[in-house]
Parts: structure tokens; sequence; C-alpha cells
């Protein structure tokens, strides 16, 4: 098994190394695409072996070498396969797969093909390494690792140049990759604190070590750890008020939008709170958890509202990214750790797939990104048109699709621990779900076709790039059927979460109540945008002006309030600081200089060449030793 | 009215104000010279009287090596300055300050 | 393998004298080829090094002025190995990339080879005088180099980085004759032996003094805020090589004089000069962070950047336990070869094109993937990026001083923040984007003689960032003793509960 776990690990690594070192400055080379999509799957055929295996025999773990140890820490390159882990594992590689494969199709006629398919690989790596480490220093490693290869996929369009704010919300690829590693940072300091404080307060950093220790330590410091990882937790997961990065992550391509920024990378945050139930679900850490579930209801529904008027067709998929982010957290700080994994695992599919239709659409449309431009194509781009109807029918939460079981569960967890708040936002936002992702699709694909008079030429992907997404759609479709067989597998590790007598009984007037709202959604948006003649294209001038509209559309003003208060003060302090630094740091060293200079200046002046006047300065000078020898004698 | 030490110790204060006075002042520098030699010579009769008043003859013999120094200084200084004014024309400090900083 | 060190130290230089005379078409090869024995002689010096001991090692010691205890006395430990060795390999690298078209190649190889001398000397000296001598010996060929080949400014900053420096090694000069002289007063023989100095027992007002005076001649090489103003005039004017030789081994002298003098000699006093340390150090991290995003020149980011780092270091130095003081060795060497990496890569672009204005490149990723992608990866080793060698030191570091200070260490943190504020803030101005200038348009991509410096540095920065053992653990070992022979000889009782060697024995 030992081997399976390398093969998992390192078959991507061997992937983004074979394109990176020998194709780099090659042009493009179909046998990368094919190359690096086998070996992630070869890294999918080992996940699924090592998935068999833990059901059988539990878990599998590996230690490959040490890597830092100093004084007493001890960090090695550890790998746990746990069912955790290897859910994490199978969803990663099988979206990754997928995604690779698409990537074939869809960098097609990119010049950097080969560079982005080390990349893409070189993320796989990074995201095995987060999920499969044994400890939180390995944890940290992928973490940065992914946060990198992210930085890397974003910019990957690094060529585009700088637009103002209100030409490009997100500025420009390269700047959305800075906002997106800075931003990140933030966070892992937040991160890097608790493994600091887990280290000094246990001594080692092993997840199986720590969590048994755990009950032992003293209730503010395991409500600071808490605090600590779960602030890491929110930069990469992009929690409120860490989240604008996600949206301005839109600027690389599409395949990168689908994998790192919707299916695994953002979930990561997720995977940790899970990772750490044993401190989550400590009752010291209650406040903590529920502080994690209402932050998760609120970025839900925040950006939800958000999605609601969005015009730019990844826009919405990332909002609703977020949204669904909301509701894992919700989950995981309710404790249902399992229901929170399997919707991270439901969203993974689902959400890759819309992404990947999306992607098919831009693809069609020569990267127009604006919905009002498109609609219609339903007749040009049928297969997309089916991919994307599926993926938003598992994302509304209707019956029979994966969305539906998992997302329900969430709803139903809120409404059993009693949060009615949070139960009520979540049962609202499920509605707005329905109604913008239909918004999305009927703008799309249905009403009148407003490409044609653009002069775009929209044509469906290539066959083989379909069939590769069909899992996906397959997976959106059914993997909630297997929600029972989940909950055995999972429950071995994470702790189950029973719902009361009350909740069961209730459960199928809760679910009802949501299936109502999202058909009601899916109702408002048919009528307002998909129906004939609806003039879907025509803009509510009156609407827009409306503050709502206003508030909604600039994102709450959220990046207008970094910009303002964080990034410019920022750039001014560090200006006046330099000035500082020249003119009064250093202004005063030179100012020792040029004393000594000006002192020597002016006894210069003494130096007349005159013989008198020297003896005359012997003679003061005399003179002054006699005082001063008077004034001793006189003292002394 | 007996001379005693007090009064030679005078003296040698009131030859030495002068030729101090002379060193300040003078810019011709063979004033100088002599205004040292003033000096020396004061400093001579401190020594010697001193001496005499503690019956010890060292300051005595001080004295003459003072005198013997003096001369030997004399002698060289006075054919620099000859040489000096054979260059400058002159002996007034203030025209041959060519050490100016 | 006796006389290993005397021949490390003394090879260079009087291969230095013989290069006088060596033909000027072949000074650069003659000089790549000393580099190199003298690195693989520092290498050899590490396969004969045993690891598992924490002491002093290849000792040598004949008298010189045996009526005052000044004798010729070196030896090395795990602290001071691999800086000896990164001296010499950042060395030769730097000659490797001198420009053949270098203008009096005779003379910048000499002086080279004389800093090596001097390089290696202070960190092999066991005597204080040695030491010294070493330590004022750098600053010569330094100012040569500096103001002999530098930008138009070179002269002012040649003077004020002697000067500057200067100054402060003179007052530390005092305070090593202060030492001797209490030594003296104590055992009634003259010594300047730092082993001897080791079992000395000082007051805690004699070592507040002897600190603050050792303080000033270390703080001013380090450079530590607000003494750090030399090093932008120095960075600035001098030649890559100055740069590159300045940022990785020169500033290390300051550091490592902390932990070769400050702390074992005087413990108590350094345990309470703790916070003010700290407190400086801080600012150097936070402020020269903000200072270098505010730099339109890209080696002056690199400067100051190279200050904020060394605020690290000084945190880890002072952490008084094993892991920060571990951390901040290894981040010395780390630091060494990223910082030197960055400034040879600044050196690159400005041969090309006449200018160090970020504003002036843009969109180079294209036009020179190979550079961009060391860069890069230099770039990120200076961010700290897990699995490269940037990391280790750091992690260590802020661990290690989380328990001295848990505020300090946050504000520390912000390091991995404002570092990658600026560092990605230069990367975006000078290669993404599009090509601002058109003569940029026609850039060459690295060539031979600039990979051969280069790829070495970008091998060791990931294979020490995936596997730091070897050199993490003869490190620890001797910065374990180091913090015994601290704790043993420390006067105070708040001194020794602040110095940890393992918490396991605390418990």
């Amino acid at each position: 098994m030992e081997n399976l776990v390398y093969i998992a690990l390192f078959a991507p690594f061997v992937g983004s190394l074979f394109a990176g070192l020998f194709f780099a400055r090659s042009p493009k080379t179909h046998l990368v695409g094919v190359v690096n999509s086998s070996l992630i799957g070869i890294a999918f055929i080992a996940a699924v072996t090592l998935a068999l295996h833990v059901a059988e025999h539990g878990a599998v773990h590996v230690t490959m070498m040490s890597w830092i140890s100093a004084g007493d820490l001890s960090i090695p390159f550890g790998f746990l396969v746990d069912e955790v882990s290897v859910t994490m594992m199978l969803v990663v590689t099988l979206v990754s797969t997928i995604v690779h494969i698409y990537s074939t199709g869809y960098m097609n006629h990119d010049k950097a093909y080969n560079r982005f398919f080390a990349y893409l690989s070189a993320f796989v790596f990074s995201m095995m390494i987060l999920v499969m480490s044994d400890n939180f220093a390995g944890l940290f490693i992928g973490w940065e690792g992914v946060g990198v290869c992210s930085w890397l996929l974003i910019g990957f369009w690094y060529h585009k140049e700088d637009k103002t704010f209100e030409e490009n919300p997100s500025i420009s690829p390269s700047w959305a990759a800075n906002e997106a590693f800075i931003m990140n940072r933030v966070a892992d300091l937040g991160m890097l604190v608790g493994i600091f404080l887990i280290y000094w307060n246990v001594g080692s950093l092993q997840y199986d070590v720590v969590f048994n220790a755990l009950p032992h330590l003293a209730d503010g410091l395991l409500v600071s750890i808490a605090i600590a990882l779960f602030i890491g937790a929110m930069g990469k997961s992009a929690q409120f008020p860490l989240h604008t990065w996600l949206t301005d992550a839109m600027e690389g391509p599409t395949p990168v939008s689908a994998l790192i920024h919707a299916a695994t990378m953002v979930t990561a945050g997720v995977f940790l709170v899970i990772r750490a139930n044993p401190l989550y679900s400590l009752e010291a850490v209650h406040g903590v958890s529920m502080f994690i579930a209402s932050l998760g209801a609120f970025v839900a529904f925040y950006a939800a509202s958000m999605a609601l008027s969005a015009r730019d067709i990844k826009r919405i998929v990332a909002l609703s990214t977020l949204s669904q982010l909301g509701y894992m957290f919700a989950a995981a700080g309710l404790g249902a750790y399992w229901i929170a994994l399997f919707h991270l695992a439901a969203h993974a599919f689902f959400k890759a797939l819309l992404f990947l239709g999306a992607g098919n659409v831009m693809h069609a449309m020569d990267d127009e990104l604006d919905i009002f431009k498109m609609g219609g194509m339903k007749k040009v781009m049928m297969g997309s048109y089916v991919y994307m109807g599926i993926a938003s029918f598992a994302l509304a939460g209707l019956p029979i699709m994966a969305g539906f079981y998992s997302k329900d569960a969430i709803i139903e967890t809120a409404f059993n621990d009693g949060s009615f708040i949070i139960w009520a936002i979540l049962v609202i936002t499920a509605g707005m779900t329905a109604f913008y992702s239909f918004r999305q699709v009927f703008f799309t694909f249905h009403g009148e076709e407003r490409y044609k008079a653009l002069g775009f030429h929209p044509h469906d992907m290539y066959k083989y790039v379909l069939v590769a997404m069909a899992p996906l759609a397959i997976l959106a479709i059914s993997f909630g059927w297997f929600m029972d067989n989940f909950h055995e597998f999972i429950t071995k590790n994470l702790p189950d979460y029973e719902m009361s007598h009350e909740t069961h009984h209730l459960a199928p007037y809760l679910g009802g109540l949501v299936i109502v709202l999202a058909l009601t959604g899916i109702f408002i948006a048919w009528k307002k945008y998909a129906g004939k003649g609806a003039n879907a294209w025509k803009r509510d001038e009156e609407f827009e002006q409306s503050f709502i509209y206003k508030l909604v559309a600039n994102q709450y003003y959220v990046p207008r309030f970094y910009d303002e208060f964080i990034v410019q003060p920022y750039t001014m302090a560090s200006k006046k600081f330099w000035e500082i630094d020249k003119a009064v740091v250093d202004g005063f060293v030179d100012l020792i200089g040029k004393m000594s200079y000006k002192s020597g200046d002016v006894s210069r002046g003494m130096q007349t060449g005159s013989l008198s006047a020297y003896l005359n300065w012997m003679g003061v000078g005399a003179l002054l030793l006699i005082v001063a020898a008077a004034i001793t004698a006189l003292i002394g | 009215m007996e001379i005693g030490i007090s009064h030679y110790l005078i003296l040698s204060g009131i030859l030495f104000s002068i030729g101090f006075v002379g060193v300040l002042r003078r810019k011709n520098l063979l004033m100088l010279f002599f205004a040292t030699e003033i000096m020396l010579n004061a400093v001579n009769i401190a020594f010697a009287s001193i001496g005499n008043y503690y019956g010890d003859l060292s300051g005595q013999m001080f004295a003459f090596f003072i005198i013997a120094v003096a001369a030997s200084e004399v002698a060289v200084g006075l054919g620099l300055l000859i040489i000096l004014y054979k260059k400058y024309g002159s002996l007034d400090l203030d025209v041959i300050s060519t050490m100016k900083g | 393998m006796d006389y290993i060190l005397s021949i490390l130290i003394f090879f260079p230089a009087i291969a230095g004298i013989l290069g006088f005379v060596v033909d000027k078409g072949s000074a650069k090869a003659y000089g790549v080829s000393v580099a190199a024995i003298e690195l693989l002689l520092a290498l050899g010096l590490w396969a004969s090094f045993d690891t598992t001991n924490p002491g002093m090692q290849f000792t040598e010691f004949s008298p010189i002025i045996s009526q005052f205890g000044i004798s010729y006395n070196v030896g090395v430990d795990g602290i001071s190995l691999f800086i000896v060795i990164m001296a010499a390999l950042i060395t030769l690298l730097g000659i490797i990339l001198l420009r053949d078209d270098t203008k009096n190649m005779k003379n910048m190889i000499v002086s080279l080879l004389f800093l090596e001398m001097t390089m290696v000397g202070v960190f092999l000296s066991l005597d204080a005088i040695i030491f010294y001598m070493f330590w004022e010996l750098s600053l010569v060929p330094m100012l040569y180099i500096i103001g002999a080949w530098g930008g138009p400014d070179r002269v002012y900053a040649a003077v004020k980085f002697f000067l500057y420096t200067f100054a402060g090694s003179l007052i530390m000069l005092v305070g090593l004759l202060a030492m001797a002289y209490l030594f003296h007063l104590e055992s009634g023989i003259w010594s300047f032996n730092l082993l001897d100095w080791y079992t000395l027992k000082l007051t805690t007002n004699q070592q507040f003094w002897l600190f603050l005076a050792f303080f000033s001649g270390f703080a001013i090489k380090v450079p530590m805020f607000p003494f750090h103003t030399w090093l932008p005039w120095a960075h600035g004017q001098a030649p890559t090589i100055g740069s590159v030789i300045l940022a990785a081994v020169l500033l290390k002298m300051g550091t490592y004089g902390f932990v070769r003098f400050s702390l074992p000699i005087l413990p108590d006093a350094s345990v309470t000069f703790t916070p003010f340390i700290m407190a400086l150090s801080l600012i150097m991290v936070i402020y020269t962070a903000m200072v270098a995003f505010a730099q339109k020149d890209m080696k002056q980011v690199i400067a100051y950047s190279s200050v904020s780092h060394m605020g690290i270091i000084m945190i880890g130095v002072f952490a008084m336990n094993a892991e920060g003081l571990g951390g901040s060795i290894f981040l010395m060497l780390s630091h060494g070869i990223v910082s030197g990496a960055l400034f040879m890569l600044v050196g690159v672009i400005y041969e090309r094109t006449g200018t160090k204005i970020m504003d002036e490149f843009g969109g180079l990723a294209a036009v020179m993937p190979v550079y961009a992608t060391v860069f890069g990866v230099m770039l990120m080793a200076s961010v700290g990026l897990p699995l490269t060698i940037g990391f280790v030191g750091e992690f260590l570091v802020l661990l290690g001083f989380y328990k001295v200070s848990a505020i300090g260490t946050i504000l520390a943190g912000t390091t991995i923040i404002i570092g990658s504020v600026y560092m990605l803030a230069l990367f975006k101005k000078s290669f993404f984007g599009p090509v601002r200038h058109e003569k940029n348009l026609g850039l060459k991509d690295l060539d031979r003689r600039e990979l051969t410096a280069l790829l070495p540095l970008v091998a060791i920065v990931v294979w020490l960032g995936v596997y730091p053992k070897p050199i993490l653990e003869p490190i620890d070992n001797s910065v374990k003793a180091l913090l015994v022979q601290m704790e043993n000889h420390a006067q105070l009782e708040s001194t020794k509960e602040a110095i940890i060697v393992s918490k396991k024995e605390v418990k």
C-alpha cells in the first residue's frame, strides 16, 4: 500500500517536472497534455485502490523521511491516508483528471500550453500533500504550495495590462494573482500562530499526538488555537472578510477556476476544520464553532446576493462557490463534519462541471464573459447546455441531484441544532441560489440569439472533451444516492451527527420547503429571462440606479474599502517612511559627518600659516592649562 | 634691605612676562628670537636662585645646560634666519606664512 | 587535515598576492580556480567534520604575544562551518558571474581573494584580537570594490560604509579590551582566548556595559535599525559582486558576532536586552519592508528586504532556545544564498539594460523566461515558501521566538505578508504586464556564464528546502551546546529560566 500512497502523491509531481523541465521552452506539445493527464489518471486509480483498502483495512500511515528537526521539534514527511484524506484524494484526483483532459482542448490554442500543464500538475501535487500530510507543518507545505500554484495560474496570462477598477474589477491577471497570494498570506499568519501554539503546548505537530493531547489543554488555549487555525482556513476558503480574491481569481484560465477556485483549493479551509474536528468539537471551543457556522451562513447569503446581479458568467459561478463554501462551514461549525465533507465532494463535482460548461461557452464566444451578449446558445452548444443544466439543477438542490442530498442535510442540521437564524438564512439562500444559477442558464442558452448581432460564431467544444466531462455529470446527478454508503464509510473516522427524532419527523417538510423555494427561484428566472419576448438583455435603468443594486454590483464596496483604507494608506505610509529614512535616519548620520566636516572647516581658520598667530594660540593654551591646574589645585 | 629669594623670582617672573609678551606680539622673527632668549634667561635666573636657596647645585647645573642648549639653538636659528631673509627679503612673519591651511 | 583551517584562511590571501603577477587576460580564470579550490577545501572540511561533536574542532593554537595572551587561535563548530562554506561558494559564483570585460579585472580578483581571507578568518577566529583584525580588514577590500567599480556616488557610499562600520567596531574594540582587562583582574593572566572568556563570570553591571560595546560593533554591521542607512547606499553604488558578497556574507558577521560573543559571554545582559533587541528588530522587519515597497529601484528593494530579513535573524538569535537560535543560523545561510542570488539577478538585468528602475521593464517574463523562472524561485525562497530554503529558517525563528513573545512573533510574522507585498510588487512591475520599451523586446535570456553562477544556487535553494537535515543537525548540536554553556554561565535565575535548551528537561 505504501507504494500506492507514493504513486498517488508523486505522479502529478512527475507530470509537472516532465512538462516544466523538458518542454517549458518548446512550442505546444500535445504529448505533454496526454502524459500529464494520464499521470493524474494514475494518481486517481491509486487513490481508488487506496480507498478500497482503507474501507477494508483502515488507515495507511507512512513516513517518508524527516524534514525539519531542531531543538525538540521534529517534522517528518509523513502521509496519512484515512477515510477523510482518501475522500479528498478521490475528489482531487478525479476532478483534476477531468480538468487536465478538458485543458488539452481548452488550452489548445494557447502558446504556453506546456507551461500550463506544468503548473496545473504542480497544483495537484501540492493539493495532495495538503490532504495527505499527517502533521500540521506538512499541511502548511501543501497550503502554501497550492497558494503559489494558484498565483501562477491566476496570473497565467500575465502579459495583460492593468485596467482601471471601473473597466475591470480584477484590474489584471497579475494583479489578481498578487491579491490572492497576499490575502492568503494574511490568513497563513494566523495558521502559523496556531501551529506555534500547538507546538509549544503539545510538543509535536503530528495530528494523532496533538488530538490526543487536546483534552489536557486549558480552555483559553484551545480557543486561541481554534481561532488561529480558522483564520488560516478563512483565507484559503475565501470567507468574509478575506473573500475578495476569489472573484478576482477568475482572471485565470477557466480550467483553473474549475479545479482550484471551485473544486479543490478553496475547500482546503473546510478540510482543515474537518481534519481538526477533535479540536472544534470540544465543548471549550463551542463558541468558535458557532462563529464558524454563523460566518458560513452569512457568507452563503452574502455571496448569493452578489450573484443575483452579476453579469460576468465566471463571477456568477465564483460567487456561487463562495456561497456553497459558506454552507460547508455552516455544517462543519455545527458539528456535522461528515455532512460538510459530503457537500464538499458533491459540490466539487457539480461546480467543476458548471465551470467547465461556462468554459465551453467562453471558448465558443472568444472569451466573452458578459451573459447579456449571449442568449439562445442551446442550439449551437447542446452538450454544454445539458451539462450546465445538470450542474445548475444540482447546485439549486433539486431532488435526485447530488446537491439536494448534501445541501438538504446541511439545512436540516441547522434546524436540528436549533440555530433557526442560520437555518432561515440557509433556506432563503437556497432559493436565491436556484434563481441566479438559472438566470445564468437562461441568459446564456435561451431566448434571443443576441450574439449574432455582435458577430460571434460559437461552436461547441471538441467531442472528446465533452465525453471527458461525462463522469462529472454522472456524479453531479448520482453522488447523492450513495449518501448512506458514504456515511458508513466516513463515520469510522469522523464523529457521526444524529438528527433528533423530531427533526427526522419534520425532514420531509423541511426538504419540501427548500424544493419549493428552489422551484420558485427557477420559475422567477424563467419568467424574467427565458420567455419569448422577455427582452432580457434590456437593462432596467431605473433599478440600476437604486442603492441596493449599486451596493450589490460593487460587491458591497468591500474591494473599494480595501483599496481606500488598506492599500492606499499602506502605500502612502511606505513612501513617507522612505522619506523619513532618507531625511531623518540617514540625515542624522550625515549630520554627524557634517558636524565633523564643519568643525574642521571652522578650526581650519586657525591655521593661518603665521608663526606669531600659532604662538598666540600656544599662549592661550598655556594660560588655559595654568588656569585649569590652578582650579584643580584649589578645588582639590 | 636684603635681597632674598622672592626678589630673584619676581625678577624672573617679570623677565619671563616680557619675553612672553614679546613672543606673542612681535612679528619680526629676529625679535621673536630675542624674546625667547629673554624667557630662557628668566628661567635660568629662577633655577640659579632656587638652587642657591636650597643649597643644591643641580639648579645651577641645569641653568648651564639651558645656556648651552640656547646657544646652539641660536646658532642654528640664526643660520635659518639668514636663509629666510635671502629668500623672502623680510623677516616679517605675516609675509612668510606659506603654510596657511 | 591538521592545518586545514589555516590553509582555508590564508590560501586565498597567498593566491591573491601571487595574483599580482598573473597575466591580465587570465585573471578571471585564475580567480575562478583559486575560489574553486577554496570551496573544495571548505567542502573537505565539512566531509571530515564530526557532526556529532558540538564543540570546536580542528583547533590550532600558537601564541603571538604571550605576555598579553594574544594568540593565533582558530577552530570551527557547527555554527561557523556552514557560513564558511557559504562564503567560499558565494565568492566562487560571484567571480564566475564577473563579466569578462570588467575593467581592472586583476585588481578585482585580488581584492576578492583578500576579502575571502578576511571573511573566512572572521568566522574561524577564536581569539578576540585575531577576530577583530579580520573584522576590520574586511572593510578594506570592500571599500576598494565599492570605490573603484561602483556607481556615480561610489566614493560617498564607500566612505560612508567604511566610517560607519569602523566607528561601531572601534567601540567594540574598547569592549574587547575591557573584557580582557576584566579577565586579567579575575584570573591574573592576560587572555584574548574566546574559550577562556566563556568561563568568566561577570557581574550584571559589567555585562550591561560590555553588551552595549559589543552591540555597537555588531548592530551596525547587521545592520540593525536605526543604524542601517549605510546599507542602501553601499548596495546602491556597489557593483554586483560587491552587493552579492556584502549581503550574503558581510552582514552575517554582525549576527555571528552576537552568537559568538554577546550570547555566551554575556548571558544575563543578553536576556536583559532581549526586549530592546526585539523592539529594534520588529521595527527593522516592518519598517524596512515598507520602505522596500516604496522603492523604484529594483536593487534598493532587495537591499531593504535584506535589512528586513536580518531583523528576523536577530529575533531568532535572541529567542534563547534551540529552535529559534538554530533557525536564525540556518536563516543566515539561506538569506546569504537567496539575497546573493537576487543581487546577481539584478546585476544580470542591469548589465543588459543599464537601468535598475522597475518601471522601465515590464513583461520580462515573456522576453526572458529562464531569467524570470530563476527570479521566481528566488522570490519564493525570499518570501519563505515551504520546500524552499527560505522557509526552514523563518519558520524555526518565528516558532522559537513565540516562546519569548507571542505578540512579538505575530508582529514579526507579518514579514510573510509584507515581504510578499514588496516582492510580488517587484515581480509584477518588472516581469508581468506588457513590455514597456521596445528595446527590451530583444533582451537575451541568461547565457551560459550566468546560468553557471545561478543554477547551483537554485539547486541549493530546493535541496536545503526539502532536506535541510545535513546542515540543520550540526547546527542544532552546536546551538544546544551554546545554550547549555549560557545556562551554566548565567548569574541570574531569570536568565536560566529564559534559556530553553530542551523543553523535556524543563518539565
